[in-house]
């Protein structure tokens, strides 16, 4: 990424409407917007209701990968009936335009980091067939801006700090918002960000106004709980793997949760998904959307053979997928941003941090 | 709390006979206790059951299927309890039911909304029962809030507060809140016309994420893998992330339940998105009872009405269309 | 750097020091391939195998594409029903035939059903070739053991072909093909071939014994243990049902042969079958990208979920 420095901007509250608006003229701002009991992201209407800071429910990931979208949609051409006679027209989607995720929190840009090596190809980098990148997941990555609105303070579920991120960490984001009294700083990281400045309402910042938004970063990380000891969260690479077989202790780990893909459906890093047409038999889509691994058919096989039959066995996958295989093979970093939403979230209160210590403990004591 | 105490001790007593016993103990922030699995005495000191207890325990009894375990129950849980007995989904003599008189649960969510201009929940540092007011510690001090203030709405509805049937009742039994009218709110929803309320339900169901929480809360979903929301046999729902399909998911949920659904709220209450969905199965409950006046998971010696069949149901009368 | 120097930091816009930093994202080509979307193909032969496995004969309709398909044996591809789905199978024809591509299918479930309602002149959808292959490079000059279970004789079928048509790298090569019934057995137009041909000892059998049957009777394993091949320069290479490989593999060990003579092929849940879709893993490894072809000696060192 580029060394140059960049200018921090200031837009006051009562321009931040009219900026987003402004963007909004070039690309689909999704901000987030308080409904019911929830905090979720829409398409920016008229800009209002942005000036306090709101925690969104859901993460952002829907942006980049939506719930559902059509792989392909195909066609049957000719009058022959039959699912597989005649010809077939696919068609690929047209690609949407630029996007802008507006108050996103520094966890939500994190989680993207997770995606990022594994819809890149990483996967398939020995492959004889080629290296195989998902286009649809690209292409809006690079189309995307994403604004991270900094935490003023952490909740009681959030553990970013544990993996390497903070309150007001900029991975992964392209411009930096702090809430000050009256506006928002807005610091770019990007030269994306640093683009998006360009409104005659973004006015440079004060130097007091900079060290005001450095002040209450301070004051939001000193508001997180105590993380373990660094380099004692490493631990759980082994001792996932050496627990794999301890049944007794998933049981105990799982005892509580219902096996609904709350967490996964929230979370900034859960990314895989499932395969599936519709069609009306002469026409239809192949779908990709969101799957769980804390369902029970993730993983069953058409001859009904089930390798994660048992909740235990789906839930040790997903704690192990985050915090042991993942890190195999991507350099060690967890895919976890601990946002918390999986605890916060859980309708039966399953606790991630809880399990990755208790393995963590328990491997330790074998 | 003193039921608190005599409910620990009563744990600890019961303990040695069963594989373990399901309550409460402490969850991930004030607001809310988590479910507990005990299974060893010692550990008995954590138990909770009050004002935070909000988790259904019966949901997860028939997973306990041939092990006799404890269960402890609110009034509404052990009606849970009753309807899966009543379905032959849980053995009564694998069961220890331990009841308490339940003074009604939190709705986190309502508590939330109340405290916001001071803080989110998840800032709270503690919370606990003093009376009829709870105490919550927040980052600028503590402050009270009246236990009916933030109190679920179906405790306010609830005629049932002690649990039936329970091999041990701890404390006094108490009596309902109010004798008010079960219905109220869903005759007020009821007044809007159609399309009002076709809007109300697309614009709530906008924001389903599609977990199935709410189904894998519900303690009388059972048919759990075999779900129709992902079955390809039959191909009833789409994928598709569309509104209708949602809220057809809900509608399908609800018509499975109706006659069995016991009002715990499980589903309601376990929706990320704050979808209530509890008012399309209290509609049909309503239906229920008006129908073949049943309520479920009360009456142990009847029948739940859309699993039996009558040539004559006294309150249909189809001949005389 | 302190909490407030990062904080100073984070504040003017620059990064904490980890991991790729602010604004970093993986580049996008727009002329990027869509490894999503299947190659048309053509059915152009179907064979009965068994009442509840067909083989199926395709040809890619693009012509340049047909002529330019490479794989090696061992890799698997995706068939496509439009409107139903999609499913793995190997690919199990060798590489070295390469008129039509061949896919066998045992029917068990939606899109499978559809596939056995193809017939000649279809259209299905492919996605082709993903996953490893077997290590035939490291097996030549071995002797070599099928041990094939039902459905499982598919992949092997590829490998066996291949080694028979580039037959003088290799030293003996035995086969043994199970299935629970004579009816069950595929392949059945290629096993008379197979029982006389000089440069391969076939040795068949199945579960209970059956009028007319006139090779073995008895489970796999224990012909196996019969065979009793030699684990010197050997690799034995295996796919069956589950608890097939399960005891052929204690047999095989019973055997002598070391974990790392020992390739086997998995099946899995599948997907997308480049490493994204996030379901056959076993721990870190993908069956879809770093399988299928596994030695006993590999899994020995993965979680145990198969």
């Amino acid at each position: 990424m580029s060394d140059r420095s960049f200018t921090p901007a200031f837009i006051s509250f009562k321009a931040l409407s009219g900026w987003l608006r402004a963007l909004a003229q070039k690309a689909t701002v999704h901000a987030p917007r308080r409904e019911g009991r929830a905090v979720v992201y829409r398409e920016l209407g008229d800009g209002q209701g942005l000036e306090s800071f709101l925690r969104p429910t859901e993460s952002a990931k829907h942006v980049l990968f939506p719930r559902s979208e059509a792989l392909f949609s195909f066609q049957r051409q000719g009058e022959a009936a039959g699912a597989a006679s005649g010809k077939i027209r696919l068609q690929e989607p047209e690609g949407e335009g630029p996007a802008i995720i507006f108050g996103a929190l520094s966890c939500d840009a994190r989680g993207f980091l997770s995606f990022d090596p594994v819809y890149d190809g990483c996967g398939t980098a020995q492959a004889v067939g080629g290296i195989a990148k998902d286009p649809y997941y690209l292409r809006r990555r690079a189309n995307t801006s994403i604004i991270v609105r900094a935490c003023k303070s952490a909740l009681n579920t959030c553990f970013c700090h544990w993996v390497g991120g903070g309150p007001a960490s900029t991975e992964g984001a392209d411009l930096l918002a702090t809430d000050l009294e009256g506006g928002l700083l807005l610091s770019p990281c990007s030269e994306a960000g640093a683009a998006l400045l360009e409104h005659p309402d973004c006015v440079p910042a004060l130097p007091e106004q900079i060290a005001a938004a450095a002040a209450l970063h301070a004051a939001a990380e000193r508001s997180l709980g105590e993380a373990p000891p660094a380099g004692e969260l490493a631990a759980s690479r082994a001792a996932l793997l050496a627990l794999f077989e301890n049944s007794e202790f998933w049981q105990r780990q799982s005892a509580q949760c219902l096996s609904c893909g709350a967490c996964t459906y929230l979370c900034p890093t859960c990314y895989c998904f499932n395969i599936t047409d519709e069609s009306n038999g002469i026409a239809g889509a192949r779908l990709r959307s969101w799957d769980s691994c804390m369902s029970a058919l993730f993983t069953l096989e058409a001859s009904g053979h089930n390798p994660r039959a048992a909740k235990a066995a789906r839930l040790k996958n997903r704690v192990g997928h985050k915090f042991s295989y993942y890190p195999a093979i991507h350099e060690g970093r967890f895919s976890c941003c601990g946002c918390g939403r999986c605890i916060k979230s859980c309708p039966s209160s399953v606790d991630i941090r809880k399990i990755v210590l208790a393995a963590i403990k328990e491997a330790a004591h074998v | 709390m003193a039921i608190e105490q005599e409910l620990q001790a009563a744990v600890k007593a019961a303990l040695p006979e069963l594989d373990c016993i399901i309550g409460w103990g402490p969850g991930p922030d004030a607001l809310r206790d988590a479910p507990l699995f005990l299974r060893d005495a010692a550990d008995a000191d954590v138990l909770r059951a009050g004002f935070f207890s909000v988790n259904n325990p019966a949901l997860f009894l028939p997973e306990y299927k041939g092990r006799k375990i404890g269960v402890l129950v609110k009034g509404c849980d052990a009606r849970s309890v009753g309807q899966l007995l009543l379905e032959g989904l849980v053995r009564r003599e694998d069961l220890f039911v331990i009841g308490f008189p339940c003074s009604g649960v939190i709705d986190a969510g309502k508590a939330a909304a109340l405290i916001a201009d001071r803080c989110e929940a998840g800032e709270l540092r503690s919370v606990r029962e003093q009376g009829d007011s709870i105490v919550l510690e927040g980052p600028d001090g503590a402050f009270s809030l009246a236990k009916k203030d933030v109190r679920a709405d179906k405790c306010e509805r609830c005629l049932f507060p002690n649990a039936m049937d329970a091999d041990l009742f701890v404390g006094e039994k108490r009596a309902p809140f109010a004798e008010l009218d079960e219905y109220a709110d869903l005759a007020a929803f009821e007044q809007a016309p159609l399309e009002e309320r076709m809007a109300f339900w697309e614009k709530e169901m906008s924001r389903c994420i599609r977990c199935y929480a709410c189904r894998d809360a519900c303690p009388l979903c059972v048919c759990r893998d075999q779900c129709v929301a992902v079955a390809r046999d039959p191909h009833w729902l789409s994928q598709a992330d569309g509104i209708r399909d949602k809220l057809f998911f809900q509608i399908i949920h609800a018509s499975h339940l109706a006659g069995r659904c016991t009002g715990c709220g499980e589903c309601e209450r376990a929706c990320p998105m704050g979808i209530p969905v509890l008012l399309l199965k209290r509609a049909l409950s309503r239906r229920v009872e008006t129908l073949f006046a049943y309520r479920a998971g009360i009456d142990m010696q009847g029948r739940p009405p859309l699993l039996t069949f009558s040539l004559e149901e006294p309150r249909i009368k189809e001949r005389d269309w | 750097m302190s909490k407030a120097q990062s904080a100073a930091q984070s504040a003017a816009g620059t990064a904490p020091g980890k991991g790729p930093g602010p604004g970093a994202r993986p580049a996008f080509a727009g002329d990027l391939p869509n490894p999503y979307l299947p190659m048309p193909a053509t059915v152009i032969e179907v064979i009965n195998e068994s009442p509840s496995i067909k083989t199926f004969r395709l040809v890619l309709n693009d012509e340049r594409a047909m002529r330019d398909f490479h794989f090696e044996p061992g890799q698997v591809g995706q068939l496509s029903m439009f409107g139903v789905g999609e499913s793995t199978f190997v690919i199990n024809s060798p590489p070295t035939r390469k008129d039509y591509l061949q896919f066998s299918v045992m029917k068990a479930g939606e899109n499978t059903a559809a596939l056995h309602g193809l017939s000649a002149g279809d259209t299905v959808g492919v996605r082709a070739p993903l996953g490893n292959f077997f290590p035939y490079e490291s097996m030549k000059g071995k002797d070599i053991v099928f041990i094939g279970g039902g459905i499982g004789m598919a992949p092997l079928r590829t490998l066996l072909l291949f080694m028979l048509d580039t037959r003088k790298d290799y030293g003996r090569i035995r086969l043994l093909y199970g299935a629970r019934s004579p009816q069950d057995m595929a392949f059945s137009a290629e096993l008379p071939d197979w029982l006389v041909r000089g440069d391969l000892e076939t040795v068949l059998t199945i579960d209970r014994e059956a009028e007319g049957w006139e090779h073995k009777v008895g489970l796999i394993p224990n012909v196996l243990l019969e065979m009793a091949p030699a684990p010197e320069n050997c690799v034995a290479v295996t796919c069956g049902p589950p608890i097939m490989i399960k005891f052929t593999l204690q047999a095989l060990e019973k055997l002598g042969f070391a974990p790392e003579q020992i390739v086997t092929t998995l099946e899995k849940r599948m997907k997308c079958g480049i490493g994204i879709c996030g379901r056959c893993n076993i721990g870190d490894k993908y069956v879809c990208v770093d399988g299928p072809v596994f030695t006993l000696a590999q899994l020995k060192g993965m979680p145990n979920e198969l």
